[in-house]
């Protein structure tokens, strides 16, 4: 079919997680055909296991659709999924930004959530058309006369302009099809003009290299022609060009208005990074495409291996998990505790869990990841600033001038009983409340100015626990900014075990370093020597305990001459020992490593 | 070599005991598992070369249990004949067996020594009325005096075994033990009561009626129980044995000291050229594998050099001999800590457990073991 922009809508489709966005995908896919019944599997926009098992997206998957309308004019859809996650906000930004319209998904039992306002507030910016949509209609406790009022005061929209559908049943997706095409303007652009290609996600491909997800903004380009990239100033080849079904198709080329795929044959996809603009090398435009920005990584926590023979798989798992995630960052850094590793950089607490996880589960290695942390910006005495993100590597205090921390904003949705508890935690993690606002009669928007390290240290789990689950949160980074900060070392038998090493306020320093050691007592098992476990900054100690050495633990008898019992017990727990860690003469499990996390304030 | 004949027959089950035996026996079982022994070591002979040419001298035999007193005399006659009386035996062969005081009466004692038995090891645990009771003994103090004198008698060594558990005082302890050996037990097994699933004890502590001891309590004793009989001239050699120079037990010092064995009857187990075997635990399959004409091996562990490197090392950590300290590993140890710690000696260049050391032995050995390749 060939291209006709009149009758081509790009959209995509924003929700806070869990609120169906994934399912009403699937539904569209099935309706307009796409997909048969039968080959649709849940959620096939998200490929990865991890996405289907955890039930958001990760990485996005454009989708294009031919839809027939009952007048049966026909009409090229093409589906924008975006990943479901605050940590990748940028991410979102570029699908936005490669659109025309937005279906702005609520589940009609949960109602608006932190997700949903920051995501509305990110498609205004674009421009785009917004369709409120509520979804799971379907379910028991669904609360659709609320959610319209929500909406209505979010949108200022007409109650009529909200529509209703069941992603899992089916129900209103027809209408929403028809919406679609009537609400959402065609792309513009000249097809005539420099080409001009926004690139809004990027994977590698083993066969073709890195591949771009790109929308025409202008002009054409074809196979076998020779590209630009803005960013960097390299140049490929168009070695296929296409559109998406479940799989690429190729084409001969992609035109302004077009959403479509480039295979550039860059070995390394982060030489096609999201956000940046394609052109051709002989005819480039003037310009770039705006806001294209680095994915900046703002959660960091060193790897290692356990087990230290499996410093290679590390190394080489973590090289190629980065061909297909630019914004993974990683160093060999070298711990006195842990041996051997990797500093790696992730845009937030999510993203890293799923490396982890993916790490573990895919290329079979047993971690120890230590406490995550920010970057901080360290002014030096001589004027000059560094960067660090590994609190064992701060320069010595007599060295620095001041520590810069970065800080978000973070905005937090809750019913109006917990107001209280979310303020007192955001208080206790040297959060400034800036906002305050009621959304309806029972719910509140708060946002804080927050220090990032007290976010990805335990916010989220503990907002979540002191509302129940209720509360939904979002975060952005606003600016490094000083603050009284010190470093608070842990020794382990006298030795100072630099992964436990953390950045804390002074005026938390002593209090915090009492609990942590506390906390470490009940993770360090009892062993065959007293632990001694001390928090200190700089020589002073400012809090102390101890790990009793193991008592009374004797089998006395080794009856009849049962020997091989006794060896394949220390066998087996031997086995079991893979997952501590050798510090010292000390054993240490991987949790201690976390210890901070599970600290209470 | 050795040879250890495992006799599953009790006259009653103590409350603590999870070995393998049975209470409910008859002179027909009691003939069937003679039969079925004397079948099993024909066909380990049969079996193995360095047996069948009587090329190896028996050095010791050890009747276990179980208890071998329940074992009518011409029994343990025809057992012994068809083992011990078909090998060549040491000048100084040992031939220890089990028994409890109540059923080693003057009779069975006397043909017992005629048999050749040069050593008994008596299970009298406590002379305590309460303590025996708890444990479900069938033997009161008194008789257990008297089963102790009688063997003093008889038989050129005399073991005991005793228990430290719970509601002991410690004078009462060191004093019963005082006694023994001035009857002339010049060995004992001192073992700290240990609870295992499914024994009478267990279900009691589960049920809250009881409390075992705790582990400050059994430490005092224990320690005590080393220092004490080490003024008597009774010194400890392993984790759980005590001995006068000289007296110590040749037979169970072979497993430590990784020598060949066989082992015949039910859950007996052997090293064998090199390998490791269990046979059945249950008195029954025993029985049905032996009079099959199979071996009644329940399991084989054949021994790779990581296996024998780390046996050798538990093992030696055991004894008083202790380990070289070259066998220890290079990373993650700190002999010297241990040491301040009193957790260990370095004598001629070995690691020997104090007594403090031997109550954390389990810790320790999971240590070693998880240090070493």
């Amino acid at each position: 079919m060939a291209f006709n922009r009149e009758k081509t809508r790009n959209f995509c489709i924003i929700a806070h997680i869990d609120h169906g966005k994934s399912t009403l995908a699937d539904r569209l896919l099935e309706k307009t055909g796409t997909l048969s019944g039968k080959a649709l599997q849940e959620q096939v926009l998200d490929s990865m296991d991890l996405e289907r098992e955890r039930g958001i997206t990760i990485k996005s998957h454009p989708i294009r659709m031919d839809y027939s309308d009952a007048r049966g004019e026909s009409w090229t859809l093409n589906l924008i999924d975006t990943p479901g996650h605050v940590d990748f906000h940028y991410e979102v930004s570029r699908s936005l930004a490669a659109c025309e319209g937005a279906l702005l998904v609520v589940d009609a039992v949960q109602g608006v959530q932190a997700q949903t306002i920051n995501n509305m507030y990110l498609a205004l910016e674009h421009d785009l058309a917004i369709m409120p949509v509520i979804n799971k209609i379907d379910l028991p406790a669904a609360r659709v006369d609320y959610v319209i009022e929500q909406f209505i005061d979010l949108l200022g929209c007409e109650p009529e302009e909200i529509l209703q559908v069941s992603a899992k049943t089916g129900e209103g997706v027809q209408e929403l099809l028809d919406e679609i095409v009537a609400q959402v303007p065609a792309p513009t652009g000249d097809p005539e003009a420099q080409p001009r290609a926004l690139i809004f996600d990027s994977i590698f491909d083993p066969y073709v290299g890195a591949v771009a997800y790109v929308r025409m903004f202008a002009g054409t380009i074809g196979k076998g022609e020779k590209i630009k990239l803005f960013g960097n100033e390299k140049q490929f080849e168009v070695g296929d060009i296409g559109w998406f079904r479940l799989d690429r198709i190729s084409q001969k080329s992609l035109t302004a208005g077009e959403v479509g795929y480039i295979a550039t044959g860059a070995k390394d996809v982060r030489h096609v990074r999201v956000g940046d603009t394609i052109t051709l090398a002989e005819n480039p435009c003037e310009e770039a495409l705006p806001g294209y920005e680095e994915a900046k990584p703002m959660v960091f926590s060193g790897m290692y291996p356990t087990d230290n023979d499996q410093y290679d798989e590390l190394f080489d798992a973590l090289q190629k998990l980065q061909m297909n995630d630019a914004s993974l960052t990683w160093e060999k850094e070298t711990s006195a505790a842990l041996g051997f590793g990797f500093r790696c950089g992730f845009l937030g607490l999510l993203h890293m869990e799923i490396i982890q996880e993916r790490l573990e589960r895919e290329y079979g290695l047993n971690l120890i990841a230590t406490l995550p942390n920010v970057e901080y910006e360290v002014l030096l005495r001589d004027g000059s600033v560094e960067l660090c993100e590994n609190p064992a590597l701060l320069p010595d205090v007599k060295y620095i001038a001041e520590i810069r921390e970065p800080i978000v904003t973070a905005s937090v949705i809750t019913p109006k009983d917990y107001v209280g508890p979310v303020i007192q935690i955001s208080l206790e993690r040297r959060g400034v409340q800036t906002k305050m606002e009621y959304l309806d009669p029972e719910r509140v928007n708060i946002e804080f100015d927050l220090p990032l390290n007290e976010l990805v240290v335990d916010y989220y789990d503990k907002l979540k626990s002191v509302t129940r689950g209720y509360a939904s949160l979002d975060y952005e980074y606003i600016t490094h900014r000083k603050d009284d900060l010190i470093r608070l070392d842990i020794l382990i038998n006298g030795d100072m075990v630099d992964a436990l090493t953390c950045i804390v306020h002074r005026d938390n320093a002593h209090n915090w370093g009492l609990k942590l050691c506390q906390k470490l007592k009940e993770l360090i098992p009892r062993q065959m020597f007293p632990v001694a476990i001390q928090a200190a900054v700089g020589t002073r100690v400012l809090a102390r305990t101890s790990v009793k050495a193991f008592r009374k633990n004797v089998t006395a008898k080794c009856y009849g001459g049962d020997i091989s019992r006794k060896r394949k017990l220390l066998e087996k727990q031997k086995e079991g020992k893979k997952r501590m860690k050798q510090v010292g003469s000390v054993e240490i499990p991987q949790e201690a490593f976390l210890a901070v996390l599970k600290v209470e304030r | 070599m050795g040879l250890y004949i495992h006799v599953p027959f009790c006259g009653s089950i103590c409350s603590y005991c999870h070995f393998s035996r049975t209470a409910d026996h008859s002179p027909e079982n009691r003939r069937r598992f003679v039969d079925g022994v004397l079948a099993e070591f024909e066909m380990r002979r049969a079996g193995c070369g360095v047996l069948s040419a009587g090329k190896r001298r028996l050095a010791t035999c050890y009747l276990g249990g179980g208890t071998p007193s329940e074992l009518e005399a011409d029994l343990v006659a025809r057992l012994l004949e068809g083992t011990v009386g078909r090998l060549p035996l040491a000048a100084d062969f040992e031939l220890t067996a089990e028994a409890n005081p109540e059923s080693l009466d003057e009779e069975l004692a006397r043909r017992w020594r005629e048999l050749g038995v040069t050593r008994v090891s008596l299970g009298v645990q406590s002379l305590d009325a309460g303590v025996l009771d708890l444990l479900g003994r069938a033997c009161d103090p008194a008789t257990a005096r008297e089963g102790l004198a009688r063997a003093c008698r008889i038989f050129p060594r005399v073991s005991a075994d005793w228990i430290i558990g719970p509601g002991l005082r410690k004078e009462n302890l060191l004093a019963e033990l005082t006694e023994a050996a001035e009857l002339g037990v010049e060995h004992f097994s001192v073992y700290i009561l240990e609870l295992h699933q499914g024994t009478r004890l267990a279900a009691l502590a589960e049920q809250g009626t009881w409390q075992p001891a705790p582990d400050t309590e059994i430490e005092r004793l224990y320690l005590a129980v080393i220092e004490h009989l080490d003024g008597l001239g009774i010194i400890q050699y392993e984790v759980a044995n005590f001995s006068r120079p000289g007296a110590e037990s040749r037979h169970n010092r072979n497993y430590w000291l990784g020598r060949p064995w066989l082992g015949l009857g039910p859950s007996a187990h052997g090293f064998w050229g090199r390998r490791r075997y269990a046979n059945f635990d249950d008195f029954g399959d025993w029985l049905d594998e032996v009079e099959s004409g199979r071996l009644p091996e329940a399991s084989v562990d054949p021994l790779d050099l990581s296996a024998r490197r780390l046996e050798r090392l538990i093992l030696s950590l055991r004894t008083r001999g202790g380990v070289p300290l070259e066998w220890l590993p290079g990373r993650g140890w700190d002999t010297e800590q241990g040491r301040r710690e009193g957790l260990w000696e370095i004598i001629d260049g070995r690691l020997v457990l104090t007594g403090r050391g031997f109550l954390r032995i389990d810790t320790i050995e999971e240590r070693l073991a998880g240090l070493t390749p």
